[in-house]
Parts: C-alpha cells; sequence; structure tokens
C-alpha cells in the first residue's frame, strides 16, 4: 500500500476555528476537503503535512444560493460543495448548465462524490516530472517543484511551469465568477480571473491561511452562450488534457458577437483568457467557429507538462473551441 | 572510486528532497461508525484510511485494493449510501457516518445483483467485482430513488470510474442491466 | 443436440459467489499471527555497479527486524533454464530503474518504508542503453557480463537471435507478382491485473517454508524457490490463493517471493510483500517492443509465395522468457495462412529498461500486426477483397506448416465466415458513412507447448479426483486460476464424466503439498493438458462407479451411465439411484474411491526436427478472425473503435459462458493496445537541445508512466461493443476436442483496427499505437500529397 505517513488530524467545525488552527500550525497544516488531490500527493509523498485541517464539518462552506442583485441574479455556492451535488443540483443545471457538465466531467463517479468545488479551484498544479513516486523523482534528480535545481518541461527555465489540470477553472473564469476568501486578516474577494499566478510552486493568491469559502457565479443573460469542453485520452477518470471555455456575448437583438473570451487551461499555471472584442459584430458560424480556434492555437502553448504530447493538445484545443462555437451555433438555430 | 567522482551517486530515498522518514508519532482515535448495519468502533492512527481499517483491523478483505491513490475503483465502498474511494478517506473521517462494503450487499442471501454478476459471468477474477457491485448499487438505488431507468451507457458511466482488467465490462453491463430489470421498482436493496 | 450433459451448457463459476460476497482471500487478505511487512528498496539508476550498501541506519530503527541485500540471494535464477540472469536482490549491478536492491522486514508497512529509506547505496554509474539498436550497436556498454563456454566475455547485448528459413524464399520473390514492403513498430505495453503482486511467507518450526503468492506458476516458483534458498524442495510449499488477473504478467518468480521467503527464514516470523501499482509496472514482463521489417510476395490471385521478416526485439535488463519470444516472434506466424516459403531473423537485444516478457499472446501479437496489414494491403494492391484473398490460402486439416506444425483441425473458415455475416461486411463495406470502416484479420494460437520448460519426460499435467460417500466430488488440480475459470472447467469435466451437479464438485488447486503437479496458466494449456488429465482420471472412477452399480443391478456395466444425479440404467431408465448411493456402492467393492490422470503432449509427428523446430510446436491450434468498425474523426484524428467481431474456433466450448467471457477480455485487451496504451520510458536525455546527460542521473530508462492514471487503461466508456462468436472444430488431440480460447482472440483486434481505418481514411498507421495525432499527421500528408 501507499502508506501515508503518520500525521494528526484536526475536524474545527467553524471558520474561525479553521483559521486559528491554520494559525497555529503554520506551514506544516495543510485545508483538506474532499482529500482527492490532497491524499495522492501525500502518499506519492510529494508534498508533505504533519496536520491536516479537515474542512469537511465546517457548515459555513456549504450550500448553494441563487441569489438577485440589481444586475441579474448570481449563484452562490458553498466551497465545500462537492462536484456531484453540483453536478445534479437541478438550481445549477437550470441557470449555469455549463457548470454542471463541467463538474460531472471531473475524475470519476467516485472521485466527484468525494471532491470539492474548492478543492477543485486549489488543486495542486499537474505535470509528468512531479506525478510520480519518490524513486523516480530521486531518478531524475528531481526538479523545481521538488529537490531539482531544473525544470524539465522548460529547459533553462526559472519557474515551474506546471498545469492547472482543473476541469472547472476555465469555465468559472469565462462566467465571471468571484472568490469570497476568509483569512487571518479577515475576508476579501477576488475575482477568479485574476486568483492563478504563474508560479507552478505557489500558483493560487491564497496568503497564508485563507480558506476559499463561497464561489460567486453571475447567471449568465440570454444572449450570453458558453460552452465548457474538455478532451482526455479516457473518457472517465482522466484529468483534462485540454480544458477550454468558449463565451460568446450576443447582442440581444440579433445573434452577431458584441463581446466574450475564450479561456484556455491546462497550458501552464495559470488559465490563458483570450477576449473576443475584435469580433464584435461577428456572426455565429463556420467562419467564427475557425477563427476562434484560429486565436486559440495561435495565442496558446502547451508544454510538454502534463503527459500527453503537446503539439497534438495544441491542435486539439483549436478543434475544440471550433466545436464549443458551433455548437453555440446550431443551438441558435435550433 | 571516490566520491567525488562524477560517476558515483550516493543514494538514499527521498534524503535528496531532504524527506525524513517518519514512523513515530501516532495520532490514534476510536473511531465509531455503522458498518454494514451495525455500530463498530475501531482504533485507527488518523494517517490510516478506511480501506486500511476496513481490510488490515476489522478483517474485512472484500473490499480490494488495485492502486492506493484513487485511480481504479478496486477499494470502492459506499458512505451514507453514495459511492466513494476508501483508499482516499481517512479513516477517522468515517466517524458517525453509514459505511457498506461488498460484505453488507444483499445478507442473508445474494443481492440481485450479485445474483446477476453470477448468471452473466461478469466476474473473472472477481477482484474488480467487490468495487463494480458497490458502485453499481449506488447507481441503482440512486435511479430507482429517481423513479428512473438507467441506459446501458449510463450504466457504463457510472462505472466510469472502476476499472476492470478482465471482461471487456460487456457482461459486467449485462449484469447490472439485468439486476435493473429484477429490482424494478420493488422494494428489494 | 448435445453429447454431453454438462459440458457445452452454461455454467456459473464454480467460486464466483465466494469473490463476490468478500469471502474469497486474495493473497493479500491473508494475515499471520506477528508477520511482518516486507518493502523493498530499488535503484534509481538504469545501470550502475554497486559500491556499497549501508544497511546500519535501518536494522537501527526500532520495529525492523532484519534487512537483506543480494549478498545474502546470490544464486542467479530464470524461468528459462538456459538463461538464468536474474537475482532475487541485486548484488554487482543493477539493470534498470527500479531493479531490486535490499529488502528489510519491519513489524508495520510505514516502519518498513522508513528502514527502506534509511538504507544508503552507493552506486557507479554506467551507460545507459534504452535503445535497443543501439544495444546491439553496442559492444563495450555490456548490459550482462556473459562468458563463452571457452571463458571469454561475450562482447554484444544481444539475448537470443533465431534465424529461420523454410522453403526457396529468393524463387518465391523472384517471379511475384506483388512485393509488399513495410516497417512495423508494436510497442510496449503491459498485463495490468487489478490485484497488485503479493507473496506471504512463513517458515515454520517444523522447517517447512510455506508461500502463499499471487503466481501463476506455482510449480516454477517452487523449484526457483528451491534453488535460490537452497532449501530441498520437499520442504517448501507454494500455494497460490485466489488471484486477481495476471494475464502473462504472474508468470515467473519475483523478487518480493525470495525476499519474503529469506526473510521469514531470518526472523522466524510469517513476512509479507505487497508490491505498489509502481512495482508492478516496474515488474513489467509485458509485450516486447518489435521492430519489423516485413517483405511479402503475392500471385496475381493474392497467394502468399513468400514471407521475409527482419525483427528486433526490445528485451529490456532480463531474459525472462525472451529465448521463447525470440522463436514465438517467427514460429507462430505460418498459419493459418500457407506460405509458399519463409525466412525470419530475429535478434532480442538487452536494454537498461524493465524486463519484458509474456503477455496474453506472447511473442505473436506483434508479427500478427505486421502480416495482416501487410496481406491487407496486398488485397487492396491486387483488387481482392480482404476475407476472400485470406480464404484462398487457407491451410487444409492435416496440413503441415511450412514450419512443420501439425494442424490436427482447422476452424479458420468459418471463423472468417461468421464475421463476414455478422458484422454485414458484404451488404455495409464500401456503403458506410464518411469516417466509417471495416477491417479484418486472422490469426492463430498454440494450446500449450509440446515440451515444458525444462527437460523432463514427466507428465504436463496431473490430476487426481476422490469421490466422498455423500455423492461429492473432489479434484486436487496444480492448475492456477487465474480468473479465466480453469477450476469451473475441471468442475465440468468431472460433473460430466462423474453425472454429479456442477455444485457438487470441489476443485482444489494449485498448492503444491496437496495437488499433482500442473505446470501453470501459461500459453494457453490448462484446458487441453488438465482436461485431459481430469477427464482421464474421472473415466477411471465412473468406471469403476459403473461397474459397482452393474454388479449391484446385475446388468451389463455399458448399460449403466451417471448423470444428473444418478446412476441409470440405459436400457431401462426408471432403474436409477441416487448418486451417492452409486459411490457408497463403489467403495464398498474398491475401498476408497480416489483415481488419478495425466497428461503427456504428443511427441511424434507433430514438428519437425530442425533446431528450435518444437519451439512453438502445440498439441491443437485454435484460429480466431475478427472483424473491426471504427470511425475515424478527420478533424482531431481520433478514433473510436466501434463495434468489434469475433469468431474462434476454440475446437469444443467445454463451457461456453467461459469461452465467450475469454473472447470478450481479449479482444477488449487487444483494441486497448491498438489505441490507447503505451508502457514506455522517458526519451533518452531529457533536454530539448537533445544534449543527452549520460550517464545521467539515470532518466534514460525511467519509466514515464507507472499508475493506472497515466498508463491508461479502457473505462467501460473506452470499451467498443465486442460480439463473440464461438466457432466449434474439435480437435483430435482436445479433451472432448477442446482447444484454447484464452490468448488467440487478441491478436486479430489490433490488425483489424489498423485495417478499418485504412478502410475509413484511407491512411496506414504501421507503427503503433494508433493516437490521434499519428492519424492527423498522415491525414494531413494524404491531403498534401494530392
Ligand atoms: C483519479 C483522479 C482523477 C482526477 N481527475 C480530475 C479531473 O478530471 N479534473 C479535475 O479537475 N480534477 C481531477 N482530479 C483532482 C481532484 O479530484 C479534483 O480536482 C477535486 O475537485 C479536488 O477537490 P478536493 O476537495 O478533493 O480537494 P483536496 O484534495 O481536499 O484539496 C486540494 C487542495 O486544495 C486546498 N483546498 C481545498 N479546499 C480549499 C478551500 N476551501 N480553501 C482553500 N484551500 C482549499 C487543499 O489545501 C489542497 O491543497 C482527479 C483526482 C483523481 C484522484
Ligand atoms: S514544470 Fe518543471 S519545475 Fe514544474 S513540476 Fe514540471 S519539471 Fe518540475
Ligand atoms: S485502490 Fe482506491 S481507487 Fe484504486
Ligand atoms: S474480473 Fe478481473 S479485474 Fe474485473
Amino acid at each position: 500500500m501507499l502508506r501515508l505517513r503518520p500525521l494528526t488530524l484536526h475536524r474545527p467545525t467553524s471558520l474561525a476555528e479553521a483559521i486559528a488552527l491554520k494559525s497555529e500550525y503554520g506551514t506544516d497544516a495543510t485545508y483538506f476537503a474532499g482529500g482527492t488531490d490532497l491524499l495522492p500527493n501525500l502518499k506519492l509523498l510529494q508534498v508533505d503535512a504533519q496536520v491536516l485541517i479537515a474542512l469537511a464539518d465546517v457548515a459555513e462552506l456549504r450550500g448553494i444560493e441563487a441569489v438577485d442583485d440589481d444586475g441579474g441574479s448570481t449563484l452562490h455556492l458553498g466551497a465545500a460543495t462537492r462536484l456531484s451535488t453540483l453536478a445534479a443540483d437541478p438550481v445549477v443545471r437550470s441557470l449555469v448548465p455549463s457548470l454542471a457538465d463541467a463538474a460531472g466531467r471531473v475524475a470519476s463517479p467516485q472521485v466527484r462524490n468525494m471532491a470539492t468545488l474548492g478543492g477543485n479551484l486549489c488543486l495542486d498544479t499537474r505535470c509528468r516530472y512531479i506525478n510520480q513516486s519518490q524513486l523516480f523523482r530521486d531518478a531524475l534528480g528531481g526538479c523545481l517543484k521538488s529537490h531539482g535545481k531544473e525544470c524539465h518541461v522548460v529547459p533553462g527555465g526559472q519557474g515551474c511551469v506546471a498545469a492547472l489540470s482543473t476541469d472547472t477553472a476555465p469555465l468559472l473564469i469565462a462566467l465571471g465568477a468571484e472568490l469570497d476568501l476568509l483569512g487571518p486578516d479577515g475576508p476579501r474577494s477576488v475575482p477568479l480571473g485574476r486568483f492563478y499566478s504563474t508560479d507552478g510552486l505557489a500558483h493560487t493568491d491564497l496568503r497564508p491561511g485563507e480558506i476559499v469559502v463561497r464561489v460567486r457565479v453571475p447567471v449568465p443573460a440570454a444572449s450570453t452562450h458558453v460552452r465548457n469542453r474538455k478532451w482526455a485520452v479516457r473518457k472517465s477518470i482522466d484529468f483534462p488534457l485540454v480544458a477550454v471555455a468558449v463565451r460568446l456575448d450576443l447582442d440581444p437583438a440579433a445573434p452577431v458577437l458584441t463581446g466574450g473570451r475564450i479561456v484556455v487551461g491546462v497550458l501552464g499555471p495559470r488559465p490563458r483568457q483570450l477576449p473576443l472584442d475584435r469580433f464584435a459584430g461577428a456572426s455565429i458560424d463556420e467562419a467564427l467557429a475557425l477563427q476562434l480556434g484560429d486565436l486559440a492555437f495561435d495565442r496558446s502553448r502547451p508544454l510538454p507538462n502534463v503527459p500527453y504530447d503537446a503539439d497534438y493538445r495544441r491542435e486539439r484545443l483549436r478543434v475544440e473551441v471550433r466545436r464549443a462555437v458551433r455548437d453555440i451555433a446550431a443551438s441558435l438555430e435550433g | 572510486m571516490p566520491d567525488n567522482d562524477p560517476n558515483v551517486l550516493r543514494h538514499r530515498l527521498g534524503a535528496a528532497a531532504g524527506q525524513q522518514a517518519r514512523s513515530e508519532a501516532r495520532d490514534v482515535r476510536v473511531v465509531a461508525f455503522t458498518l454494514n448495519g451495525e455500530s463498530v468502533q475501531v482504533a485507527a492512527p488518523a494517517h490510516w484510511t478506511l480501506l486500511e481499517a476496513l481490510r488490515y483491523r476489522l478483517g474485512l478483505i472484500g473490499t480490494k485494493q488495485g492502486c492506493d491513490k484513487g485511480d481504479c475503483g478496486a477499494c470502492t465502498v459506499r458512505v451514507d449510501g453514495e459511492a466513494v474511494l476508501s483508499c482516499l478517506t481517512l479513516a477517522v473521517m468515517a466517524a458517525g457516518r453509514r459505511v457498506e462494503t461488498v460484505e453488507g450487499l444483499g445478507v442473508g442471501r445474494p443481492h440481485p445483483l450479485q445474483r446477476a454478476f453470477d448468471d452473466c459471468g461478469a466476474a473473472q477474477c472477481g477482484f474488480c467485482t467487490p468495487g463494480m457491485l458497490m458502485s453499481a448499487a449506488a447507481m441503482l438505488d440512486q435511479a430507482r430513488a429517481a423513479g428512473r431507468t438507467l441506459s446501458r451507457m449510463e450504466i457504463a458511466a457510472g462505472l466510469g470510474g472502476n476499472l476492470c482488467r478482465c471482461t471487456g465490462y460487456v457482461r459486467i453491463l449485462d449484469a447490472v442491466e439485468q439486476a435493473q430489470r429484477e429490482l424494478g421498482g420493488g422494494g428489494e436493496r | 443436440m448435445s453429447e454431453f450433459r454438462v459440458l457445452g451448457r452454461h455454467h456459473r463459476k464454480i467460486d464466483a459467489m465466494d469473490r463476490m460476497t468478500g469471502v474469497e482471500r486474495y493473497t493479500d487478505d491473508l494475515t499471520l499471527p506477528r508477520m511482518l511487512h516486507c518493502k523493498i528498496l530499488r535503484a534509481p539508476i538504469a545501470h550502475g555497479r554497486i559500491l556499497g550498501i549501508d544497511t546500519s541506519a535501518a536494522l537501527a530503527i526500532p520495529g525492523v527486524e532484519a534487512v537483506i541485500t543480494g549478498a545474502d540471494l546470490p544464486t542467479p535464477y530464470g524461468i528459462i533454464p538456459w538463461t538464468p540472469d536474474e537475482h532475487a536482490l541485486c548484488f554487482d549491478k543493477v539493470r534498470y530503474v527500479g531493479d531490486a536492491v535490499a529488502a528489510v522486514a519491519a513489524v508495520d508497512e510505514e516502519t518498513a518504508n522508513a528502514a527502506v529509506a534509511a538504507i544508503e547505496v552507493r552506486y557507479e554509474k554506467l551507460p545507459v542503453l534504452d535503445d535497443p539498436h543501439a544495444a546491439l550497436a553496442d559492444h563495450a556498454t555490456l548490459i550482462h557480463e556473459r562468458r563463452k563456454p571457452d571463458g571469454s566475455l561475450v562482447t554484444n547485448n544481444i539475448s537470443k537471435r533465431v534465424e529461420l528459413s523454410f522453403g526457396d524464399l529468393d524463387a518465391a520473390f523472384a517471379d511475384a507478382e506483388l512485393v509488399v514492403e513495410a516497417d512495423y513498430r508494436f510497442h510496449g505495453t503491459t498485463h495490468t491485473p487489478i490485484e497488485p503482486h503479493c507473496a506471504l511467507a512463513h517458515a515454520d518450526a517444523r522447517g517447512i517454508l510455506t508461500i502463499w503468492s499471487a503466481t501463476q506458476v506455482p510449480h516454477y516458483l517452487h523449484r526457483e524457490l528451491a534453488k535460490v534458498l537452497g532449501l530441498p524442495r520437499n520442504r517448501i510449499r507454494v500455494i497460490q490463493p485466489a488471484l486477481g488477473g495476471a494475464f502473462g504478467g504472474k508468470s515467473e518468480p519475483f523478487d518480493l517471493e525470495f525476499c519474503a521467503a529469506l526473510l521469514s527464514l531470518r526472523t522466524g516470523r510469517p513476512v509479507k510483500c505487497l508490491y505498489t501499482r509502481e512495482e508492478v509496472f516496474l515488474a513489467h514482463r509485458g509485450r516486447h517492443p518489435f521492430d519489423m521489417h516485413y517483405r511479402t510476395a503475392f500471385d496475381r490471385d493474392g497467394t502468399i509465395r513468400g514471407v521475409d521478416a527482419r525483427t528486433v526485439l526490445d528485451g529490456g535488463a532480463y531474459s525472462s522468457f525472451g529465448l521463447v519470444t525470440t522463436y514465438y516472434s517467427g514460429q507462430l506466424l505460418c498459419s493459418p495462412y500457407r506460405f509458399g516459403a519463409y525466412r525470419f531473423d530475429s535478434r532480442r537485444a538487452y536494454t537498461n529498461k524493465p524486463a519484458c516478457g509474456p503477455k496474453r499472446g506472447h511473442g505473436s501479437v506483434q508479427p500478427r500486426f505486421a502480416i495482416e496489414v501487410q496481406l491487407d494491403k496486398a488485397a487492396v494492391a491486387l483488387g481482392i477483397d480482404p476475407i476472400e484473398l485470406r480464404r484462398r490460402n487457407a491451410l487444409t486439416v492435416g496440413e503441415r506448416t511450412i514450419n512443420e506444425f501439425a494442424i490436427g483441425s482447422y476452424g479458420f473458415l468459418d471463423c472468417l465466415a461468421e464475421v463476414e455475416r455478422a458484422s454485414g461486411w458484404t451488404e455495409r463495406r464500401g456503403k458506410l458513412p464518411r469516417g466509417r470502416g471495416l477491417g479484418v484479420a486472422g490469426s492463430t494460437y498454440i494450446s500449450g507447448t509440446n515440451y515444458c520448460i525444462y527437460p523432463t519426460d514427466l507428465p504436463q499435467s496431473g490430476v487426481q479426483i476422490c469421490l466422498d460417500r455423500s455423492g461429492r466430488v473432489r479434484v486436487f488440480s496444480g492448475t492456477s486460476d487465474i480468473g479465466q475459470g480453469s477450476s469451473t472447467m475441471l468442475a465440468a469435466v468431472a460433473a460430466e464424466e462423474l453425472g454429479v451437479a456442477l455444485e457438487d464438485v470441489r476443485v482444489l488447486a494449485a498448492d503444491t503439498d496437496l495437488t499433482p503437479v500442473d505446470l501453470g496458466a501459461y500459453s494457453s494449456r490448462i484446458t487441453l493438458m488438465a482436461g485431459h488429465a481430469c477427464q482421464r482420471a474421472a473415466k477411471d472412477l465412473a468406471f469403476k462407479v459403473r461397474s459397482a452399480v452393474a454388479t449391484a443391478w446385475d446388468c451389463d456395466r455399458s448399460d449403466v451411465v451417471l448423470a444428473e444425479g444418478q446412476a441409470m440404467r440405459l436400457s431401462a431408465p426408471e432403474t436409477a439411484m441416487p448418486i451417492a448411493e452409486a459411490f457408497v456402492l463403489a467403495e464398498v467393492e474398491f475401498g476408497t474411491l480416489g483415481a488419478t490422470g495425466s497428461y503427456q503432449t504428443p511427441r511424434e509427428g507433430v514438428h519437425g526436427d530442425y533446431r528450435g523446430a518444437t519451439i512453438g510446436a502445440s498439441p491443437a491450434y485454435s484460429f480466431t478472425a475478427h472483424v473491426a468498425e471504427v470511425e475515424v474523426d478527420e478533424e482531431t484524428g481520433e478514433v473510436q473503435v466501434l463495434q468489434i467481431w469475433a469468431a474462434h474456433d476454440c475446437g469444443r466450448a467445454l463451457s461456453p459462458t467461459l469461452v465467450k467471457a475469454q473472447i470478450e477480455g481479449s479482444v477488449y485487451m487487444g483494441a486497448a493496445e491498438a489505441v490507447m496504451e503505451h508502457h514506455h520510458t522517458m526519451p533518452s536525455g531529457l533536454r530539448a537541445d537533445g544534449k543527452r546527460r549520460d550517464p545521467g542521473p539515470g532518466v534514460a530508462g525511467l519509466l514515464a508512466n507507472s499508475s493506472l492514471l497515466d498508463y491508461r487503461i479502457p473505462t467501460a466508456l473506452d470499451t467498443p461493443d465486442i460480439t463473440a462468436i464461438i466457432v466449434e472444430h474439435p480437435d483430435p488431440n482436445g479433451p472432448y476436442g477442446a482447444k484454447e480460447a484464452g490468448e488467440g482472440p487478441l491478436h486479430p483486434a489490433i490488425p483489424a483496427i489498423a485495417n478499418a481505418i485504412f478502410d475509413a481514411v484511407g491512411v496506414r498507421i504501421d507503427a503503433l499505437p494508433i493516437t490521434p495525432e499519428k492519424v492527423l499527421a498522415a491525414l494531413r500528408a494524404r491531403t498534401e500529397a494530392r
């Protein structure tokens, strides 16, 4: 068995208690939600934690709610919402079906029953040179993310470019989601689009001790069309090798583009955002599908970080974007 | 050869990464939960998974291990009715929950799923089977509660986290379909 | 209808319910009092000399009971007696990343892990050879230091070379209508049973060493343990508990068995060793990567005039079954088609990578891919339907193949006809929507081999049966049920002959203290060999029971039949007695009822007498044909295998449900190899600038995907629809005519898919696996060429 190393577990029942524990133990401690990202990494001795602070009993992290505000409505999703709940929830399905779909494509049914949305946004970056056994990393001589001095993905590179391999982040960024955080210094909010950095070793904006409490997702207007696309070799279990969200904002009066964005995941630690303002006025057709596919292709360079041919991932990204646009075009006709 | 020869490697596993082996300091708890309908208590260190506690403390060896990190589904059990991976569940987190393993499926006589697997020849080596059965049972219960009949494709998706290397899944899907027919709208669980 | 009462009908597996209720114990489900846990330290470099090992810090950890290194187990071993090149723990050199260096026994796994991490090893790094062609060309870096009989060093890395030639090849090619010539690459794949390897050893106070192991060859393990541990065989008992899949991956001894055994002998306590999933991938013994150059000559009508094959096998660090693999790479190709002439030259190279060995369809899946694609190319070039071209090259019953294997039964034409019909080949081919295509391929396989791995005149399989007064039948057999259902097959044979219900047969298998020897679950030998042995023992007992009953009824013995739980009079069916009573009568007459049966392969007239003629010769050959239907997405290059129709001639389906299950599992595994799986190491050197960091920190030869996440085996959603069709051409050498069904049906899946892709979109991918990037590149090249 891949035995975990001995550790201590705390089960706080409130955010305040959780944050206090984290302040007490500092870097020895890690928050632990569904554990589906953390435990494999701990078992492979990729990361270490002597103290786990479970978030499972913190009621403040739960709940799905549609809140009406001036512009429209916003979906408030507790960070501990499980992905299977998100995928099946009638409110989510009716208001933001693309999110339910994206959550339903993560990993496998069992993992989705355990994994949380907060964990899906905070999961560690991934790379073929790091998500390996201790023996492998020793044989490799390590890399920047372990004990080594160089990056094998970008030889000579100064930073780690391991990939953010989440299925929901590109979509939530495209939707304009914001995170409500709480830490030792109080609450704050950040747009998810600014939450990630380019440093694969510390890829989120979380300050020491901060917890993602809630994800606020503006419910898209009827004239906004969003599609999320995932490609992986297998139809289940696999992390995404291509993850991309396409958001097209249309003129409510006529089916022409007013704006929108493409958000590309699984590149480096930060999803790439490609605004579509310069396509304003375009109609939603095959020509646009091809153009946007090419845009994503030109502006994204998948790296040989996750275990699949990077050139193909780039080609595939182009096709996935095309298909997202075609799907929207078809829905407009239908 | 001297140690400073570039061709000489001194190796201790994990030493370069500054990893200290830790085998001390066990945070042992007594965990109480419902296991296959009965209350149980088990003393487990905090770093033990539910899979380890089931297999090596409670003697329930029906739940299998194939990867120990979430990739295969052999360790699937039900917690509060839902299929989860016991290799990624800490034993202490099961406290107060309702845990069901293959040993609790069809107590007294085989569950319709077990009968269907047997009829169809859905188990070859049988190593993936307990996990398959637990995923399938959770899926069928859920569908029944929602008043739905699952298509073969939906069943395949529901078993998408359970790898089988022997069968090519053909007979497994046959069996789950057969059990679904048998369970129908009836009251059996 | 059938002349049988039990055989040929639907059976529930006799052991399935126990497995499905969590009652059956697999190896890791066993625990013994005071049991220790063993962990093995593995090398982080692909090639190096061990300069020293310091275990003192490990031994100082509380709870660590023993540490052993290579010096404690110096005797080399190998599954093939002519090539003993492995050590339980390396003591001079390490030859791949993952080679075992030391082992510890401790009170629990956590402590054992800590102890392993406290061992320090000093290595001298040696150049790494991770490419078979480079290894063959290299005469300075030697992975194994082997001596010739005269004591001089063998200065190459050739693990085995086989060159054989049959017929006049030059003439065959000289005036051929068509010569198809191409290079094919078969990549490495591995077995991936869901159960990781595990062994539990207990050296007891009587001086008996018992090993429970997840092995598919208890007999060979027994022999090798005795050899390496220096113990007499009668002091060792090997038990194979329920096994969670094997597929060839558990068909030789591994380090864990020796380590657990020695640690138990040292500590006097039971010791268990359970591989991590990574260790399963490192232990490997999977399918060899093959580089194959094929030339095939055809007549105008599609007749195969000659085949000329040159193959390089990437063997990895050790011989394993490599001698056999190298022979099989050529010897198993000469059926189901008639070759006018044939030559093959196969070289197996040692490389610094996990050792390759036998995986389902050992040695013959790779060349089968090449030849079946060659035939498809010829069919296109000659304008002949690919099924028709195969028909035209069919063998006949009683014929000898060009390499002189005797064909005793031949259902291949029916297999072709079945898949042609089932797939709607004639109506649908060429008329499918864009991007869809159909492809066909055929194959053959052995039902065990005529000769044991070591030279012996002893039987290949023995079965002992006892009858109980209660009407129960006990079958003792050394066979390994690895999930394929061999125990159920034995029960069905016994039930057939003795007239009892399947549920009344208990099979006790794979325990070297209690069961007669059977060589194990490899080369698809059990149904034919143990089936015969079981039939003989059962018939012997049935004779006694019928005699006793005949005496009681005062009738002729031939008038008594045993069937459906009764003894009956054929001439007066109303005269009957429960089978238990019949057994009692027989026990009164003959004493305690027991009989043995054994099986030895035919040796006369079944193969040629050239050097190597015996390797690959089998008592009976199975045949398979597949049609695959694929859909190719021309925008992404992705191939979806929609359906595979597989017809397999298994001689006689003793248990049709089990046969179909074997066909389905084989097809699944083959399809996965075609489009998805790839066991591969990191490319040599990591740098994008192409500079190698030799001798490097061990990066070349480092296994890239040693987890079930990264070595992607299909889920239920990734598996094609599979239609299994049984074809029965009973073989005179098979029990009731039965032949194999567990490996043959894998072969055609891969070329059938490749051929279907050509049918769909007109491109050929001759280098496996058929990934979307390769298909896309080929589609683009085709477009540009236009
Ligand atoms: C076999 C397998 C396949 C997978 N496939 C996919 C896939 O296809 N797509 C995908 O996106 N993911 C995949 N995953 C990864 C993982 O399951 C998901 O990303 C999951 O959503 C993580 O959530 P969790 O609650 O389990 O996180 P945890 O493992 O509990 O936590 C992950 C990280 O987030 C931090 N964290 C968690 N919650 C919070 C919070 N509220 N505030 C601050 N920090 C927090 C933790 O400290 C930890 O560092 C896969 C995992 C496995 C084992
Ligand atoms: S991107 Fe570079 S530094 Fe980061 S994990 Fe991969 S190899 Fe290591
Ligand atoms: S053992 Fe839990 S998923 Fe493989
Ligand atoms: S029956 Fe063997 S793995 Fe599924």
